[in-house]
Protein backbone atom coordinates (compact mmCIF):
# COMPACT_ATOMS: atom_id res chain seq x y z
CA UNK A 1 0.00 0.00 0.00
CA UNK A 2 1.22 3.33 -0.51
CA UNK A 3 -0.04 7.01 0.25
CA UNK A 4 -2.25 8.11 -2.55
CA UNK A 5 -0.72 10.66 -4.77
CA UNK A 6 -1.31 14.42 -4.56
CA UNK A 7 -3.91 15.64 -6.89
CA UNK A 8 -1.24 17.23 -8.88
CA UNK A 9 2.33 17.40 -9.45
CA UNK A 10 2.60 21.25 -11.18
CA UNK A 11 5.14 22.95 -8.99
CA UNK A 12 7.28 20.29 -8.80
CA UNK A 13 7.83 20.60 -12.44
CA UNK A 14 7.90 24.52 -12.75
CA UNK A 15 10.25 24.31 -9.89
CA UNK A 16 12.21 21.63 -12.03
CA UNK A 17 12.13 24.12 -14.80
CA UNK A 18 13.28 27.30 -12.95
CA UNK A 19 10.41 29.08 -14.38
CA UNK A 20 8.06 31.34 -12.04
CA UNK A 21 4.70 31.82 -11.51
CA UNK A 22 3.99 34.69 -14.08
CA UNK A 23 6.54 32.80 -16.86
CA UNK A 24 4.14 29.82 -16.87
CA UNK A 25 0.88 31.50 -16.74
CA UNK A 26 2.27 33.73 -19.82
CA UNK A 27 2.95 30.72 -21.47
CA UNK A 28 -0.27 29.18 -20.87
CA UNK A 29 -2.54 32.11 -22.04
CA UNK A 30 -3.61 33.37 -18.86
CA UNK A 31 -3.33 37.08 -17.22
CA UNK A 32 -1.41 36.51 -13.87
CA UNK A 33 0.70 33.69 -12.18
CA UNK A 34 -2.51 33.91 -9.29
CA UNK A 35 -4.41 31.42 -11.35
CA UNK A 36 -1.10 29.28 -11.67
CA UNK A 37 -0.70 29.64 -7.62
CA UNK A 38 -4.40 28.36 -6.87
CA UNK A 39 -3.53 24.95 -9.26
CA UNK A 40 -0.44 24.24 -7.30
CA UNK A 41 -2.54 24.96 -3.92
CA UNK A 42 -5.43 22.32 -5.48
CA UNK A 43 -7.75 25.27 -5.06
CA UNK A 44 -8.72 24.85 -8.72
CA UNK A 45 -8.79 22.38 -11.49
CA UNK A 46 -7.86 23.51 -14.55
CA UNK A 47 -9.48 23.11 -18.19
CA UNK A 48 -8.97 20.53 -20.62
CA UNK A 49 -7.02 23.50 -22.98
CA UNK A 50 -4.67 24.49 -19.74
CA UNK A 51 -4.01 21.01 -18.61
CA UNK A 52 -3.10 20.03 -22.70
CA UNK A 53 -1.08 23.19 -22.15
CA UNK A 54 1.09 22.18 -19.06
CA UNK A 55 1.62 19.11 -21.03
CA UNK A 56 3.28 21.09 -23.34
CA UNK A 57 4.91 23.09 -20.86
CA UNK A 58 6.41 20.75 -18.89
CA UNK A 59 6.92 17.74 -21.34
CA UNK A 60 4.63 15.10 -19.04
CA UNK A 61 1.76 13.65 -19.80
CA UNK A 62 -1.40 14.98 -18.36
CA UNK A 63 -1.96 11.65 -16.38
CA UNK A 64 1.25 12.30 -14.56
CA UNK A 65 1.14 15.80 -14.08
CA UNK A 66 -2.56 15.03 -12.58
CA UNK A 67 -1.37 11.96 -10.40
CA UNK A 68 -4.07 12.07 -7.87
CA UNK A 69 -6.72 13.18 -9.62
CA UNK A 70 -6.22 10.56 -12.52
CA UNK A 71 -6.01 8.18 -9.67
CA UNK A 72 -9.87 9.25 -8.14
CA UNK A 73 -11.15 10.00 -11.92
CA UNK A 74 -9.62 6.13 -12.62
CA UNK A 75 -11.23 4.77 -9.51
CA UNK A 76 -14.61 6.49 -9.57
CA UNK A 77 -14.93 5.21 -13.62
CA UNK A 78 -14.18 1.61 -12.03
CA UNK A 79 -17.00 1.36 -9.91
CA UNK A 80 -19.45 2.75 -12.42
CA UNK A 81 -17.73 0.10 -14.92
CA UNK A 82 -18.38 -2.75 -11.70
CA UNK A 83 -22.35 -1.33 -12.15
CA UNK A 84 -22.58 -1.78 -15.29
CA UNK A 85 -20.77 -4.83 -15.84
CA UNK A 86 -22.99 -6.42 -13.00
CA UNK A 87 -26.25 -5.31 -15.21
CA UNK A 88 -27.91 -8.38 -17.03
CA UNK A 89 -29.88 -6.32 -19.50
CA UNK A 90 -27.55 -6.75 -22.50
CA UNK A 91 -29.80 -7.71 -24.81
CA UNK A 92 -29.66 -10.86 -27.14
CA UNK A 93 -26.12 -12.49 -26.95
CA UNK A 94 -24.49 -10.70 -29.91
CA UNK A 95 -20.67 -9.78 -30.97
CA UNK A 96 -21.59 -6.36 -30.05
CA UNK A 97 -22.65 -7.18 -26.63
CA UNK A 98 -19.94 -9.68 -25.81
CA UNK A 99 -17.36 -6.83 -26.73
CA UNK A 100 -19.34 -4.46 -24.63
CA UNK A 101 -19.36 -6.98 -21.95
CA UNK A 102 -15.90 -7.72 -22.03
CA UNK A 103 -15.00 -3.86 -22.09
CA UNK A 104 -16.82 -3.11 -18.93
CA UNK A 105 -15.28 -6.13 -17.12
CA UNK A 106 -12.30 -4.93 -18.00
CA UNK A 107 -12.89 -1.59 -17.08
CA UNK A 108 -13.60 -3.09 -13.85
CA UNK A 109 -10.77 -4.98 -12.46
CA UNK A 110 -8.66 -2.13 -13.99
CA UNK B 1 -1.60 3.27 19.89
CA UNK B 2 0.04 2.21 17.19
CA UNK B 3 -0.07 3.78 13.60
CA UNK B 4 0.56 1.28 10.35
CA UNK B 5 2.55 3.51 7.57
CA UNK B 6 2.09 2.81 4.03
CA UNK B 7 4.84 0.68 2.57
CA UNK B 8 5.85 4.18 0.47
CA UNK B 9 5.33 6.90 3.20
CA UNK B 10 4.82 10.60 2.48
CA UNK B 11 8.16 12.23 3.80
CA UNK B 12 8.16 15.54 4.88
CA UNK B 13 11.93 16.91 5.76
CA UNK B 14 12.00 20.12 7.43
CA UNK B 15 15.91 21.20 8.42
CA UNK B 16 15.86 24.71 10.54
CA UNK B 17 17.91 27.07 10.47
CA UNK B 18 18.99 30.57 11.56
CA UNK B 19 16.98 32.07 8.10
CA UNK B 20 14.22 29.98 8.64
CA UNK B 21 13.86 26.82 7.20
CA UNK B 22 14.58 24.21 4.50
CA UNK B 23 11.81 21.54 3.55
CA UNK B 24 11.75 18.57 1.06
CA UNK B 25 8.95 16.60 0.55
CA UNK B 26 9.48 12.87 -0.86
CA UNK B 27 6.76 10.71 -1.87
CA UNK B 28 6.62 7.21 -3.51
CA UNK B 29 10.11 5.60 -4.52
CA UNK B 30 12.27 8.48 -4.13
CA UNK B 31 9.94 11.08 -6.24
CA UNK B 32 10.66 14.42 -4.90
CA UNK B 33 7.26 16.32 -5.00
CA UNK B 34 7.99 19.68 -3.48
CA UNK B 35 11.03 21.13 -1.94
CA UNK B 36 12.31 25.03 -1.20
CA UNK B 37 13.35 27.25 1.01
CA UNK B 38 10.70 29.72 3.54
CA UNK B 39 12.77 32.26 5.08
CA UNK B 40 11.41 33.77 7.79
CA UNK B 41 11.61 37.63 9.02
CA UNK B 42 10.75 38.81 12.66
CA UNK B 43 9.14 35.84 14.79
CA UNK B 44 11.14 32.94 13.88
CA UNK B 45 9.60 30.42 16.16
CA UNK B 46 6.08 31.10 15.37
CA UNK B 47 6.40 32.11 11.89
CA UNK B 48 8.02 28.53 11.52
CA UNK B 49 6.04 27.01 13.07
CA UNK B 50 2.82 28.26 10.65
CA UNK B 51 4.98 27.42 7.66
CA UNK B 52 5.11 23.93 8.81
CA UNK B 53 1.37 23.51 9.85
CA UNK B 54 0.79 25.11 6.91
CA UNK B 55 2.70 22.34 4.56
CA UNK B 56 1.47 19.37 6.83
CA UNK B 57 -2.50 20.63 6.19
CA UNK B 58 -1.49 21.18 2.19
CA UNK B 59 0.62 17.86 1.83
CA UNK B 60 -0.41 15.55 4.80
CA UNK B 61 2.86 13.66 5.15
CA UNK B 62 2.64 10.17 6.60
CA UNK B 63 6.19 11.02 8.26
CA UNK B 64 7.69 14.32 9.29
CA UNK B 65 11.80 14.12 9.85
CA UNK B 66 14.03 16.71 11.97
CA UNK B 67 17.07 17.05 12.96
CA UNK B 68 17.74 15.43 16.56
CA UNK B 69 18.82 18.09 18.64
CA UNK B 70 18.40 16.44 21.94
CA UNK B 71 21.82 14.80 21.60
CA UNK B 72 24.41 16.18 24.10
CA UNK B 73 26.77 18.26 23.47
CA UNK B 74 24.23 20.57 22.05
CA UNK B 75 24.99 21.97 18.32
CA UNK B 76 21.90 23.69 17.83
CA UNK B 77 21.03 26.78 19.42
CA UNK B 78 18.52 26.65 22.44
CA UNK B 79 15.70 28.90 20.00
CA UNK B 80 16.17 26.18 17.35
CA UNK B 81 16.02 23.19 19.89
CA UNK B 82 12.75 24.99 21.56
CA UNK B 83 11.80 25.01 18.16
CA UNK B 84 12.19 21.37 16.96
CA UNK B 85 10.18 20.13 20.58
CA UNK B 86 7.10 22.55 18.99
CA UNK B 87 6.85 21.03 15.91
CA UNK B 88 7.15 17.73 17.35
CA UNK B 89 4.02 18.61 19.54
CA UNK B 90 2.51 20.27 16.49
CA UNK B 91 2.67 17.37 13.83
CA UNK B 92 2.37 14.37 16.66
CA UNK B 93 -1.44 16.43 17.80
CA UNK B 94 -2.15 16.10 13.97
CA UNK B 95 -1.26 12.20 14.00
CA UNK B 96 1.80 12.65 12.00
CA UNK B 97 4.54 10.08 12.62
CA UNK B 98 7.73 12.40 13.28
CA UNK B 99 11.50 10.82 12.98
CA UNK B 100 14.57 12.65 14.18
CA UNK B 101 17.99 11.91 12.93
CA UNK B 102 21.27 13.10 15.07
CA UNK B 103 23.51 14.98 12.00
CA UNK B 104 26.09 12.28 12.68
CA UNK B 105 23.83 9.83 11.69
CA UNK B 106 22.64 11.34 8.51
CA UNK B 107 26.21 11.97 7.51
CA UNK B 108 27.33 8.61 8.10
CA UNK B 109 24.66 7.36 5.94
CA UNK B 110 25.94 9.64 2.76
CA UNK B 111 29.41 9.36 3.52
CA UNK B 112 29.92 6.09 5.16
CA UNK B 113 32.97 7.02 6.69
CA UNK B 114 30.70 9.52 8.64
CA UNK B 115 32.80 12.57 8.12
CA UNK B 116 31.17 14.05 5.34
CA UNK B 117 30.82 17.97 5.22
CA UNK B 118 27.29 19.53 4.10
CA UNK B 119 28.53 20.40 0.62
CA UNK B 120 29.67 16.19 -0.09
CA UNK B 121 26.32 15.36 0.80
CA UNK B 122 24.47 18.44 -1.01
CA UNK B 123 26.79 16.75 -3.94
CA UNK B 124 25.45 13.38 -4.06
CA UNK B 125 22.20 15.00 -3.39
CA UNK B 126 22.12 16.76 -6.28
CA UNK B 127 23.23 13.86 -7.97
CA UNK B 128 20.26 11.86 -7.06
CA UNK B 129 18.14 14.49 -7.81
CA UNK B 130 20.14 15.74 -11.02
CA UNK B 131 16.92 16.91 -12.64
CA UNK B 132 15.04 18.40 -10.14
CA UNK B 133 18.27 20.21 -7.81
CA UNK B 134 21.25 19.79 -10.17
CA UNK B 135 21.48 23.47 -11.27
CA UNK B 136 20.76 24.70 -7.02
CA UNK B 137 23.65 23.35 -6.30
CA UNK B 138 25.67 26.41 -4.26
CA UNK B 139 29.28 26.52 -4.92
CA UNK B 140 31.89 25.12 -2.29
CA UNK B 141 32.06 27.63 0.58
CA UNK B 142 34.66 29.47 1.45
CA UNK B 143 35.69 30.09 4.59
CA UNK B 144 35.30 33.93 4.65
CA UNK B 145 31.64 33.53 3.80
CA UNK B 146 28.71 32.51 5.53
CA UNK B 147 27.11 29.63 4.33
CA UNK B 148 24.53 29.66 1.26
CA UNK B 149 20.75 29.37 2.59
CA UNK B 150 20.31 26.75 -0.19
CA UNK B 151 22.18 24.39 1.82
CA UNK B 152 19.37 24.12 4.35
CA UNK B 153 17.18 22.85 0.95
CA UNK B 154 19.42 20.02 0.54
CA UNK B 155 19.67 19.60 4.48
CA UNK B 156 15.99 18.89 4.24
CA UNK B 157 16.36 16.55 1.25
CA UNK B 158 18.86 14.24 3.45
CA UNK B 159 16.79 14.37 6.34
CA UNK B 160 13.58 13.13 4.01
CA UNK B 161 15.94 10.74 2.46
CA UNK B 162 16.69 9.30 6.01
CA UNK B 163 13.89 7.31 6.92
CA UNK B 164 14.35 5.20 3.60
CA UNK B 165 18.16 4.79 3.94
CA UNK B 166 17.84 3.91 7.95
CA UNK B 167 15.32 0.56 7.02
CA UNK B 168 17.91 0.09 4.19
CA UNK B 169 20.56 -0.19 6.82
CA UNK B 170 19.03 -2.14 9.12
CA UNK B 171 18.06 -4.72 6.39
CA UNK B 172 22.04 -4.78 5.99
CA UNK B 173 22.39 -5.83 9.39
CA UNK B 174 20.19 -8.89 9.17
CA UNK B 175 21.88 -12.26 7.53
CA UNK B 176 20.42 -12.91 4.16
CA UNK B 177 17.84 -15.41 5.12
CA UNK B 178 16.30 -13.86 7.76
CA UNK B 179 16.60 -10.52 5.48
CA UNK B 180 14.01 -12.08 3.06
CA UNK B 181 11.59 -12.73 6.16
CA UNK B 182 11.59 -9.39 7.04
CA UNK B 183 11.02 -7.92 3.27
CA UNK B 184 8.26 -10.59 3.05
CA UNK B 185 6.36 -9.47 6.33
CA UNK B 186 7.38 -5.90 5.15
CA UNK B 187 4.65 -6.79 1.92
Amino acid sequence: MSSPQLPNYLKANRKRLALSQDEVAFLLGTRSGAKISRYERFAREPSLRTALAFEVVYKRSTSELFAGLYQKVEGEVTERAKILSERKDFGKPSSQSVRKREAFADLAAS
Amino acid sequence: MTKTLPKYPRILGIALSTRGLGFALLEGQNILADWGLKAIDGDKNNGSIARVREMIEHYEPDVLVLEDTSIKPFRRSTRIRMLTKRIIFRAEKRNVTVLLFPREQVSRTFVPDGHGTKHQIAQIIADKFSDELGFRLPPKRVPWKSEDARMDMFGAVALALMPRSFISAVLLSIPPVDREQVLRDRG
